[in-house]
């Protein structure tokens, strides 16, 4: 070695390392931006709105479980619960880190009124010949309407400063996809005659017109959408 | 949706056939009394008769009257018994269904109590899933032993004993008497699998087995956080974990009698988290009963007398 290779920075102007310098857009190369479409209050309300739905699917499935005949139902909402109470917990776990408290009871928040009344309305089918009923509001219309929304905060918040909600709502998203498209499944093979396809249609219509009605999950969404 | 339903109101397809629960309940009073005995079984024979009709417990019924459940239930399970896949294929229909309802009701729990801490919710969810995947690991042992979902009638009697509107009692109900209640089983069942060098049935309940004790765990932790700083409900809530670990017993089938058909788990049981004291307790009240001996003098008197009713209907000498 011809020049010696100096490994710390010393006082003296000529006593810098001789490492060459990148900065944070070289290697590789960082496209992102900083500022998103919600500070950190936001943020935090978007999580206990999603917290809430979260766990009030994980409660409404558990209590149906009773009232479903259809074996492979019973058991294929099992992991469905589980992995919706792991959503919820994840959520809550990242309102301490948005500065908005640690009490669990605080955690979930519904975006308005006509949100929690929407939620109550999806538990609501109750007896056992209304499974298309209870899996239609869930699996056709909130859990599709969840991965619409949690896609546009994902594409829209600070993709550095906010990067823990990207990747929890990344996983939440893709396990959401695999309970629409097993809801869909079942439903398809449930709705095998011209009427039981019409109540999975009036369903879906009821559902989406109170989901409109009052801006979804975080109370935004425009009536006109989706 | 409403909180709290009826065991009745638990959905089945058209595969199965429900059995009366008064006589499971009926069976944990039973005096060691061959005549008390016949007396109760000859007094719920219409109801017993009924359930199987459509069944595959029919023709056991025609052949040994209403004491063929008495018999099925309280006998052990021997690799050598002549009647042992009879027995085998009722016991895990019966263990499949107690999945089903221990499913039900750790989903009722979720639903029940929405004001429970979110802790308990996560616990529940987790057994859930648990419960979920046990109702299908026992429908692919059913098939695997020769057997089908509704193959014999269901009791909702577990659901129903366990399920209290107490979320104290629940637990204590759902995850410690009936879960306990389930180690002892599956620890029964491990033994007849090893008996048999069934490897396929030992390795999957010995999995289902280590999930029951951490529901078991649940249990015990929930049930000292429902009733903290209230020792006047945390007494109600182990009076009624006493009260389903009394009717769990069916009379002693479930004990630490010599001839009980199914002996307390007494070592998975304390790695579960019951105490020493509660052990004894379980070992005292699950004792009463009926024995081996006077069922089975019971049994054949029922039979006989089933038989001659049969043979006076079909107008042939008795």
């Amino acid at each position: 070695m011809s020049e010696e290779q100096r490994m710390y920075p010393g006082i003296g102007r000529d006593e810098r390392t001789t490492f060459a310098p990148y900065s944070a857009f070289d290697i590789p190369e960082d496209l992102r931006e900083l500022h998103g479409q919600y500070d950190v209050a936001a943020t935090a309300k978007r999580v206990r709105n999603f917290r809430y739905t979260h766990e009030w699917m994980t409660m409404m499935m558990g209590g149906w479980l009773a009232t479903i005949p259809e074996l492979p139902v019973k058991t294929g909402l099992g992991k469905l619960i589980w992995e919706s109470a792991q959503a919820a917990d994840e959520l809550g776990k990242r309102l301490p880190e948005l500065r908005a408290g640690r009490n669990p009871a605080t955690a979930s928040q519904a975006s308005n009124q006509g949100y929690a009344d929407l939620i109550q309305n999806i538990a609501g089918p109750e007896s056992p010949d209304r499974t298309i009923e209870k899996l239609t509001g869930l699996c056709d219309v909130l859990m599709p309407h969840l991965i619409e929304v949690y896609e546009v905060t994902m594409r829209e918040t600070d993709q550095i400063c906010d990067a823990p909600t990207i990747e929890l709502l990344d996983d939440a998203t893709r396990k959401l996809r695999r309970h629409v498209a097993w809801g869909k499944d079942v439903l398809d093979r449930l709705c095998d005659t011209d009427g039981r396809r019409d109540r999975r249609v009036a369903r879906t219509r009821d559902v989406t017109a109170a989901l409109r009605a009052c801006g979804g999950v975080t109370g935004d969404l425009p009536a006109d959408a989706g | 949706m409403k909180r709290f339903i009826d065991h009745q109101e638990l959905a089945r397809d058209s595969r199965f056939v429900r059995q009366e629960n008064t006589l499971s309940t009926v069976m944990s009073e039973l005096p060691d009394d061959v005549d008390k005995v016949v007396e109760v079984f000859e007094a719920f024979d219409p109801m017993i008769e009924k359930a199987t009709r459509g069944t595959s417990a029919e023709a056991l019924y025609d052949e040994y009257g209403p004491s063929f459940a008495l018999v099925a239930v309280n006998d052990p399970l021997k690799p050598t018994d002549s009647a042992v896949k009879t027995r085998l294929m009722m016991r895990m229909h019966g263990i499949f269904v107690g999945e089903l309802q221990a499913l039900e009701g750790a989903g009722r729990s979720l639903w029940d109590f929405p004001d429970a801490p979110w802790e308990f919710k996560m616990n529940m969810a987790r057994q859930c899933w648990d419960e979920a995947r046990h109702v299908q690991i026992f429908e692919k042992l059913l098939d695997h032993v020769g057997a089908k979902p509704g193959m014999y009638p269901e009791s909702t009697f577990l659901f129903e004993c366990a399920c209290s509107d107490d979320p104290a009692m629940r637990v204590a109900g759902v995850n410690r008497g009936l879960e306990g209640l389930a180690c002892d089983v599956f620890r029964d069942m491990i033994r007849y699998a090893e008996e048999t060098d069934d490897e396929k049935m030992k390795q999957a309940i010995d999995y289902v087995l280590a999930d029951e004790l951490t529901h078991v765990r649940f249990g015990s932790e929930w049930v000292r956080e429902f009733t903290k700083g209230d020792p006047e409900h945390y007494e109600r809530a182990q009076d009624f974990r006493r009260q389903v670990d009394k009717q769990f017993s069916f009379g002693g089938s479930r004990s630490d009698r010599e001839d009980a058909a199914i002996p307390i788990a007494t070592e998975v049981r304390k790695e579960a988290g019951f105490t020493e004291e509660e052990l004894s307790e379980l070992s005292t009240l699950s004792a009463d009963g009926p024995s081996r001996v006077t069922i089975k003098a019971a049994a054949k008197i029922l039979r006989e007398r089933h038989k001659a009713r049969v043979a006076a209907r079909e107008g042939a000498p008795a």
